[in-house]
């Protein structure tokens, strides 16, 4: 990432948009863009900083014109993208949502409010808990769930990573930088993630993988001392010393806000017709908020798009 | 080289000519012991480059200045309209990758008169409190949930004279942080007291009250 981030403006928003979008990584911002492109006004309401998951990924290497890229980078990119073409970016926590006639209302922490003919959710996902004792109670005292925030603050520790997905994968590598150990947890057999990210952890002196364990319990007094883990055949329970737990087990949607509203399945993602529509006309669900095979990057992007072509004809 | 890119320096110049109203002071304080000292000084040359309602003072730790602002560590920023009146908005390290966005948006704020920018509910709350707060929000520079948590309590700050905020690198500050057991960020500690504090990017109206119950 740059040295010196500039963030967002501090300009003022307006009461309408044409299209409002809640959420501002790749699938809120290119939704934008098309709004803009289609001669629609767009504002993206973001919660910290725009791009979404991707600001908290070490590196992206499936986005087609970029081989390798820092996620921050590529996000920053997306939002100047958006801002080029005239999308606002305001940031603030997106409280509730209704219907007020043909219009969509948001309200926001800050306490203002905000019409739009069209409404987006793009909210995507958030990490997953893992649901052991002592995750909870060590939060911030040794467990996390952000290796580009908190990673430094592990510098020379022994440290466990929870997990073997691409994730999991790809900031145990980060990590393996800055902590003295890693060991990897991983509850199936086999790590999932992509084979270049598997390869790059295996060949990694600083990580040792450890599958078909579950972790049982975090220990510790005031901070995390230890983690217990436990082989799924013999059911024989290991202690591994480490004073960080970094955990990425999947992903949890962040609808909450959006409960009674739109339609859901039971694990809380939204359900949207092939155009992304939800089943309250005029609002759209987009990313990896919604119910759908592959969350990526491309994918989040692709929603975005074809939720505002079909807005622009329908609704405009 | 400058520090800042010539695109951003642009953005800059455009953003402040165009949003600042009034003088921002900003006072720096440096001392001998500290490795981003001469970063930060270089870095507030290149912003006091991009308008010229912003005011660059620097000033030892030790100094006089100092002792006014009960300056503990360096480096220290503390931000000011031209009156000098501190209105508890400070950082403590310098506030470098997300979080100077975080000083350009303050400066913005308070080149509009120091105005929170927090909901009226929010700022009728902190404005009946009968008892000071002090909210030390710790951050990394690679946090993205860090700046509005550290923005919201600079704002609640500058709603109330019982409210001080302020942002204190925790890479920079490492002892600080292992005293507070700070391991994740936004990490919130209340009153300097390290058994009160709260972790995350809250709402706003969660985050008060958060403050308001931990401040009791």
């Amino acid at each position: 990432m740059n040295v010196f981030e500039i963030g967002g403006s501090g300009a003022d928003i307006k009461d309408y948009y044409d299209i409002v979008i809640v959420g501002g990584g790749p699938a809120g911002l290119t939704a934008a863009i098309y709004a803009r492109r289609a001669g629609l006004s767009a504002l993206v309401i973001e919660k910290a900083i725009e791009g979404g998951a991707v600001t908290q990924t070490h590196v992206v290497e499936n986005w087609p014109g970029e081989i390798s890229i820092e996620g921050q980078a590529l996000a920053q990119k997306f939002a100047d993208h958006a801002r080029h073409f005239g999308a606002e970016i305001h940031y603030a926590f997106a409280q509730k949502a209704y219907v007020e006639g043909d219009y969509k209302v948001v309200e926001l922490d800050d306490g203002r409010k905000v019409k739009g003919r069209v409404l987006i959710i793009a909210t995507g996902t958030e990490p997953r808990k893992l649901g052991v004792p002592g995750e909870a109670e060590f939060r911030g005292r040794g467990v996390t769930y952000c290796a580009a925030c908190d990673g430094y603050l592990f510098k020379d520790k022994d440290v466990v990573v929870v997990g073997g997905g691409d994730s999991a994968c790809d900031e145990s590598h980060f990590l393996a930088k800055i902590v003295k150990s890693i060991t990897m947890v991983q509850n199936l057999p086999y790590l999932t993630a992509a084979k270049v990210l598997q390869e790059r952890v295996l060949n990694n002196p600083k990580i040792r993988v450890i599958t078909n364990h579950v972790v049982k319990e975090i220990r510790g007094t005031n901070k995390v001392d230890e983690v217990v883990i436990v082989n799924n055949d013999t059911n024989e329970e290991q202690v591994i010393k480490a004073e960080g737990v970094f955990i990425y087990v999947g992903l949890a949607p962040k609808t909450e806000i959006f409960r009674g509203f739109v339609q859901m399945n039971e694990y809380g993602y939204i359900l949207t017709d092939e155009n992304m529509e939800t089943n309250v006309p005029g609002v759209y669900a987009v990313g990896d908020i919604r119910v759908k095979n592959l969350r990526q990057i491309v994918t989040a992007a692709a929603d975005g798009a074809i939720a505002v072509e079909h807005a622009a004809k329908k609704y405009f | 080289m400058g520090l800042l890119a010539e695109k951003d320096r642009r953005y800059l110049q455009d953003l402040f000519s165009k949003e600042l109203q009034n003088e921002v002071k900003l006072l720096f304080f440096y001392d001998e012991n500290c490795e981003y000292c001469d970063l930060e000084s270089q870095l507030l040359d290149e912003v006091k480059e991009l308008s010229n309602k912003i005011i660059v003072e620097k000033y030892h730790k030790n100094s006089e200045k100092g002792a006014e602002y009960k300056v503990e560590y360096a480096p220290a920023l503390i931000l000011t309209l031209n009156d000098g009146k501190d209105r508890g908005v400070r950082f403590y390290g310098i506030p470098s990758g997300h979080e100077f966005g975080t000083l350009i948006q303050d400066i913005v704020t308070f080149g509009k008169g120091a105005k929170p920018q927090l909901s009226d509910d929010t700022i009728k709350k902190l404005q009946s409190l009968d008892r000071p707060v002090k909210i030390s929000v710790f951050v990394t520079p690679t946090c993205p949930y860090c700046p509005r948590a550290a923005l919201t309590a600079h704002n609640m700050a500058l709603a109330s004279d019982m409210v001080s905020a302020e942002v204190i690198e925790a890479n920079e500050f490492y002892d600080l942080s292992e005293e507070f057991g700070v391991s994740s960020v936004p990490h919130i500690a209340i009153n300097r007291n390290p058994d009160r504090y709260f972790i995350g990017a809250y709402p706003e109206p969660q985050f008060l009250q958060q403050v308001l119950e931990l401040s009791k």
